[in-house]
Order: structure tokens, then C-alpha cells, then sequence
């Protein structure tokens, strides 16, 4: 219970402290939501401009899915308006925590309106 | 703190940082199109030390701008839950000292299946019965059900000082900047106001603005979940 309150207070700290555009890696960290059913987890993440044919989901260990997805086309901080940056980017990626245990089986996934709409079985 | 000529009765419109980003998307378009000049800004100690640079000028984040008689008042930064009560007295305070003809405040109205929405509507919460005139079928009448946040403290306030306001909520995005809610908020303030703002950048221009918004977006959903904003959600106990 301690871990899981660490871990916690770790994601928690990463949110405030990192800023979601990683430069050294070109990724962007998309919103995410996450809504916990009677029997799977819905998880929506928004990606605009990514391919939906890039898109990968991945259950990683307990309590998390990795997200990544290519863009349409190389996103760049200097055309955004912010020419004291220097960061250009092509895809994403992002770790959600999920709060109850999903199975890896049994995944199925929807591309809408630019959102990405992943549904996970719950562990019986 | 003013800067420039604010018209005498004007219309005053607020966007501040909600559910969608709709009021913030939809009033920074209408700024853009309209070509609005920047008239005054809101300061407040109990904001966190920010400015945001535009054409390397500081500037406020929360400004107010004017064309002959509508006001905008737009927000770019995510207003902290603790001064959520302050600045509601401040807009209601200046709308009265300015008699305000009506307000307007524009936001979203988060749906579970918004992804299945073609057409948003928009719905409107008002602070008198008689300000319902106003609307031109523009919006549906929301009877019943809770509004969190500084738009519900807006229009108590409005209602208690008898200033017509309305609250422009669309279907919208919970979580993800709104750019076609934010049109369709547009498109009834065409209605309600005689203007003549086209949407149809927000529409083309959509993928470009939810990735711009996506940081306001986060800190925003940080400052609702302390609002509790979720009990919009929520079906009120009774009905009178």
C-alpha cells in the first residue's frame, strides 16, 4: 500500500513538473481520460494529427497502457508562435494509470472525431 | 484595470477556461474576427505570477477586449478554484458599474458521448425568465440541474443584482479542448447578437487549436476536479 501511495505521489509530480512536449524524444504526451466501467475500462485519449494507422496500444505491467501514435506531420514549437524554443515533433506517447486490473486480451479500440477510444476487459 | 474606451452599456461576453475550453476557443475567434481592441485586463494577487507574451509584449492573461458595443472578456490561463470567487465579484462588479445591457458568459456542458455528436447543442442557463426574449431560439432552456464553477457564482450574482445574463453552454468534450462545440457556441451568438462571425476556421483550423489549448486544458481539468465540477453531473434533490 505504501508503494502504490509512492508511485502515486510520483505520477502526481510528473504531471506538475513535466510540461507534456518532450523535445529530446520529439513526443507529445496527449490528454487522456480515463472511466471505469462495471466490466472493462474505457480509456480516450485525444491525438489530433496522428495517423490512427500508427496507433499502439500496449498493457504494460500492472495498472498502466502505453500509448503512441505517429503524426500526419512534424509538429514545430516555431510555428506555434514560440520561436525561443527549438522543438519539433512527430509523434506520441503516453502512460495512463489505470486504476483496477485490466486484461492484455480481449482490447479493442476506436478512432473518432480525432479521439482514440481504447476499451480494456476488467480482470475477473 | 482599464486602458482604453469601453463602450457605455455594452454587451459583455465572458470565455473563461471550463469544461471544452468552449468559452476561451469561441470568444478568442470572435476577438480575432472581429478584430477587437484590447481595453482593459484583470489583476489579482491571488493569481499565480504569470504573463503571457504576444508580439513579445507582456500582457495579462485575463483581458478584456471591445468593438462598438460587445465586450469579451477572455481568459488565457486556467483560473486557480481559490479565486474563482473574487473574479466572479469582479466581472458582475464592472458589468453593474457599466450597466451593462446583458452578459453573456460561453462555456461547455460536458457529455459522455460527445464523440457520437455531429451537432452540439447549446443550451442556456438564464438569471431571469424575462431575459429568455433574448435568446431568438438560439438556445434550449436548461430548467433544471447544477452549474459549477465561475459561471454558476456569474449568474447568481447577476440575478441577485437584477443584470440580464445568460449562460451559453454547448455539448461539448469534458476533458479535450472543443473547437467544434466552440463553433456551434459561435454560431448562436450570430443568432442572439446580430453578428456575423465565421466558424468555419475553428472547423478547419480544429487539430491546430486543441493542440495549442492542450496545456490550458490540463491545468484547467486540475482546478475543476477542485471545484468539484464533476456534480454537474449530478440530478438535484428537489424541483422547486
Amino acid at each position: 500500500m505504501v508503494d502504490a501511495y509512492f508511485k502515486r505521489a510520483e505520477h502526481i509530480a510528473e504531471r506538475i513538473l513535466v510540461s507534456g512536449w518532450n523535445e529530446i524524444s520529439s513526443c507529445i504526451e496527449p490528454l487522456s481520460s480515463v472511466f471505469v466501467g462495471t466490466n472493462d475500462v474505457i480509456v480516450t485519449v485525444d491525438l489530433p494529427y496522428a495517423d490512427s494507422k500508427s496507433v499502439r496500444v500496449k498493457v504494460i505491467g500492472e495498472g498502466a497502457i502505453e500509448v503512441k501514435a505517429q503524426t500526419t506531420r512534424m509538429i514545430n514549437l516555431y510555428d506555434l508562435g514560440l520561436k525561443h524554443r527549438s522543438g519539433i515533433f512527430s509523434s506520441y506517447h503516453g502512460i495512463i494509470h489505470i486504476p483496477v486490473p485490466v486484461e492484455e486480451r480481449g482490447v479493442t479500440r476506436s478512432f473518432k472525431r480525432g479521439i482514440l477510444e481504447i476499451r480494456l476487459p476488467r480482470t475477473v | 484595470m482599464e486602458k482604453g474606451n469601453v463602450p457605455k452599456n455594452p454587451i459583455l461576453l465572458t470565455g473563461l477556461p471550463d469544461v471544452g475550453l468552449v468559452g476561451v476557443v469561441a470568444l478568442s475567434h470572435c476577438v480575432s474576427f472581429l478584430k477587437m481592441d484590447e481595453v482593459a485586463s484583470v489583476e489579482s494577487d491571488i493569481f499565480p505570477p504569470i504573463v503571457v507574451l504576444h508580439g513579445g509584449i507582456p500582457k495579462s492573461p485575463i483581458r478584456v477586449f471591445s468593438k462598438e458595443s460587445i465586450t469579451a472578456l477572455v481568459a488565457e490561463m486556467a483560473i486557480p478554484a481559490a479565486a474563482i470567487n473574487q473574479l466572479a465579484n469582479t466581472i458582475v462588479g464592472w458589468a453593474s458599474s457599466k450597466n451593462a445591457e446583458l452578459l453573456i458568459c460561453i462555456g461547455g456542458m460536458a457529455v459522455q458521448n460527445r464523440q457520437d455528436i455531429e451537432q452540439p447543442k447549446v443550451f442556456a442557463a438564464l438569471s431571469d425568465k424575462a431575459v429568455s426574449d433574448k435568446l431568438r431560439g438560439a438556445a434550449e432552456i436548461m430548467e433544471e440541474g447544477y452549474i459549477v464553477g465561475p459561471y454558476a457564482l456569474i449568474l447568481k450574482k447577476c440575478a441577485d443584482l437584477n443584470i440580464p445574463a445568460i449562460a451559453l453552454l454547448t455539448q461539448s468534450f469534458y476533458n479535450y479542448p472543443d473547437p467544434e462545440a466552440a463553433a456551434a457556441a459561435v454560431t448562436s451568438l450570430n443568432k442572439i447578437l446580430d453578428l456575423k462571425v465565421d466558424t468555419s476556421e475553428l472547423l478547419s483550423k480544429g487539430e491546430e487549436i486543441r493542440l495549442r489549448a492542450k496545456d490550458t486544458m490540463r491545468r484547467t481539468q486540475a482546478e475543476m476536479a477542485k471545484m468539484n465540477k464533476a456534480q454537474e453531473y449530478e440530478v438535484p434533490p428537489l424541483y422547486m
